[in-house]
């Protein structure tokens, strides 16, 4: 087998040259939290590998008319750090600030997260609920701009050729009349993998305080995180109230059921969403809490 | 492939494979043992280094990742024959048992005491959350950093009859330490600190990428 190479890009021209050269066997290193450890396990080596660390830019988070343009090498202490993030989309700050351990977090980066796609990750849920799209770049230099649903297609599974990499999430800025959060259920209480997590986008109307948008994602509950949106219509009009909270937990619980049905974890998690629910019903009503509540 | 790597302070040129990890090259290539290998998944903690002012996983960055970057390792922590405070304070407050998982808990401990020098027990529990130490003695470690930035904090075990101050320093006392050394050294059958070499039968490096058949020498260098 011949062996791997690598290539470490630093500027964009370099990025799509490198791209340019990608076969199937090829793979793109960013924080390398997942890919290393497959690298390391028995199998095909890949032909080619292709440091995006180094790339000048891909880092970077700004705010341009109304958009957020997240880089898609943001490690995840960064978006937990960042004050446009914090600004303008909470809940990934705070999808972020949940991911592994501080070592895995200062690694870890958001294109990683997306392109890997491991059902369970915090950043994809958040995402979702943020209407985040995906701009990748090819081989050939060509841009191209699509809502992250369609990039994510199943475990492991994404819609992203060889020569494609994520280079940002452009997703829609939240204003001073959104609220949004996120919340994780795992196995422990730190360094934990999701079992279940959630993301809630909301916008009040700034006179009679009603819920006038509601966006759902839940994700570890199915082959990619998804939008819930019939409990969001449902919602829509209502006042952040008792009732609401029911309603927001009945339908966290029925999109479980209807997502993973006669699954092994169904019954945990049928009732895990409820909690899960009820703990993001809380922020969203209280105020965030930005500190993990386990320290 | 030929690497550059800053560590400790000192440049080296490595010919590394090129999916050699942050942490091959630190231990089999440069002789820096003390970071260690546990899971191999960044999930333990144990080869936890400093990369420019934060702390990574080693087991789960390639050493091509690091080049041009300051790496801080448990061996870059001592001065002068000075143990860091934080080195010190473990060993008053008792908090180190089998000392495997201790190197990384040292250096999420320095990371987090180089960001912020007075934080919090809460602070100091976050930064070593991707730490395990399987002895359980995170009690006694959470005390150590928290003594360590200068701010109260109780021991929770000491060294039996042993007062803290005299333990301490035991472990920079040049006569105990030669002796052990020298044990560890006619144990290991070679200087502490020497490169290691591949051993017949065990672990050789691919050659990936690679054309120099002594693809292990290390040279000092750049400076």
């Amino acid at each position: 087998m011949p062996p791997t190479r690598v290539l470490t890009p630093s500027t964009r021209d370099e990025l799509v040259e490198a791209l340019a050269q990608a076969t199937p066997r090829t793979r793109l290193v960013a924080g390398g939290t997942d890919l290393v450890r497959e690298l390391h396990r028995p199998g095909e080596a890949p032909d080619l590998l292709i440091d995006l660390t180094g790339v000048s830019g891909l880092a970077t988070i700004r705010l341009d008319d109304g958009s957020l343009h997240i880089g898609a090498l943001s490690t995840f202490t960064g978006l937990q750090e960042d004050p446009l993030v914090r600004r303008h989309a909470l809940c990934l700050s705070l999808a972020a600030a949940q991911v592994g351990s501080v070592q895995i977090r200062n690694a870890g980066t958001l294109g990683g997260n997306v392109a890997n796609a491991s059902p369970c990750a915090d950043g994809a849920t958040a995402l979702m609920a943020l209407d985040a799209d995906v701009v990748t770049v090819d081989g050939a230099g060509e841009e191209r701009r699509r809502p992250l649903r369609e990039v994510l297609l199943g475990p492991g599974r994404t819609a992203l050729r060889h020569d494609e990499a994520i280079i940002e999430y452009p997703l829609p800025a939240l204003s001073a009349d959104h609220r949004s959060v996120f919340a994780k259920v795992g196995s422990r209480t730190a360094v934990s993998v999701a079992r279940l997590n959630a993301a809630l986008v909301v916008r009040l109307d700034a006179t009679t305080g009603v819920l006038a948008e509601v966006r759902v994602a839940l994700g570890a509950v199915g082959g990619t995180a998804f939008r819930v949106p019939e409990l969001e219509r449902e919602l829509e009009g209502r006042a952040v109230d008792q009732g609401s909270a029911q309603l927001f937990a009945d339908g966290c619980m029925a999109a479980v059921q209807a997502s993973i049905p006669g699954r092994y974890s169904l019954p945990y998690k049928q009732h895990a969403a409820v909690g899960l629910a009820y703990d993001a019903w809380n922020m969203l009503a209280l105020g965030p809490v930005c500190e993990p509540a386990w320290a | 492939m030929q690497l550059v790597l800053t560590v400790n302070g000192t440049t080296y040129e490595v010919e590394a494979r090129p999916t050699a990890r942050l942490l091959d090259v630190l231990r089999d290539q440069l002789g820096l043992t003390g970071t260690k290998e546990g899971c191999a998944e960044g999930e333990c903690g144990a080869c936890t280094v400093i990369v420019d002012g934060r702390a990574v996983n080693s087991c789960v960055m390639l050493a091509v990742q690091a080049r041009g970057k300051e790496i801080l390792t448990v061996e870059g922590l001592a001065r002068d024959g000075e143990l860091d405070v934080l080195q010190r304070k473990f060993v008053e407050y008792g908090a180190v048992q089998c000392g495997f998982c201790t190197p990384g808990m040292l250096m999420s401990a320095k990371a987090l005491l180089m960001r912020d020098p007075t934080p919090s027990e809460q602070d100091i529990r976050i930064a070593l959350a991707g730490n395990l130490c399987r002895c359980t003695g995170y009690t006694a470690i959470v005390a150590a950093v928290k003594a360590a930035s200068g701010q109260e904090s109780t021991p929770q075990m000491a060294l039996p009859g042993v007062p803290g101050e005299l333990a301490a320093a035991a472990v920079t006392d040049p006569a105990t330490l030669a002796v052990a050394c020298e044990t560890v050294e006619s144990e290991a059958g070679r200087p502490l600190g020497a490169p290691c070499t591949p051993v017949d039968g065990g672990p050789t490096p691919a050659g990936e990428g690679s054309t120099t058949s002594g693809a292990r020498s290390v040279s000092e260098g750049g400076e």
